[in-house]
């Protein structure tokens, strides 16, 4: 099962869908965008484990983390 | 019956410190999670999930960790808390500015230092665009 991982007042809400399944992809794509549309920030890992930020929804992406928008602080 | 060579003894007393150093490192762990709420440890667990090996054992045994910057190649310093807690490090490894940026939305510190690792790692320039600076208090 893949997952979309979404930062949140909990520690997370998290996602998962089957990348086969049609309807269930295409919500997550709904899901990806609506997030970066917001200014959340997409985050997947690379084959080496090192973190890749992404524009684009991925449907082989195993696990993407989304955060808020950053500011100073 | 002989004395133990130096170095068996050497090797006893690098035993017994690593037996010490682990049992400190379990306590503190202890001691961190178990003032934490759910969402703290939901936090720290997908922290810890993010981290590489030399981060997460950093992190556990100190309560920080070290991230390079993607574009300086900088070496940062982010401790676990919500706010003014990454420190740029100079060569020798001690603190030279501090600077802070969160996410906008109000998250857990594990999310926090989570978010800020992937944005110097990943986005440096962008994120210290926003970031706000602060001497160190101490070295």
């Amino acid at each position: 099962m893949a997952t979309q991982i979404v930062m949140d007042h909990s520690g997370d809400t998290r996602h998962y869908f089957d990348a086969n399944d049609a309807k269930a992809l295409l919500e997550a794509e709904e899901r990806f965008l609506k997030l970066t549309g917001a200014g959340f920030t997409a985050a997947v890992r690379t084959a080496s484990g090192e973190p890749a930020v992404t524009r684009r929804f991925d449907p082989a992406a195993g696990e993407t983390l989304f955060f808020p928008r950053l500011v100073g602080g | 019956m002989s004395a133990p060579s130096p170095s068996a003894a050497g090797q006893g007393i690098r035993w017994s410190l690593a037996r010490v150093a682990r049992w400190a490192h379990a306590i503190r762990s202890w001691q961190r999670e178990r003032r934490c709420t759910e969402s703290e440890l939901r936090g720290i667990k997908l922290l810890r999930e993010w981290l590489s090996p030399v981060q997460l054992a950093q992190f556990d045994r100190y309560g920080y960790f070290d991230v390079v910057g993607c574009d300086s190649g900088k070496t940062y310093r982010i401790c676990y808390r919500c706010g003014t807690n990454i420190y740029e490090l100079d060569r020798d490894g001690r603190r030279k500015v501090g600077w802070c940026f969160v996410p906008v939305d109000t998250l857990v510190a594990g999310d926090v230092v989570l978010a800020q690792k992937i944005a110097l790692e990943t986005s440096e320039r962008r994120a210290l665009a926003v970031a706000r600076n602060f001497m160190p208090s101490w070295h």
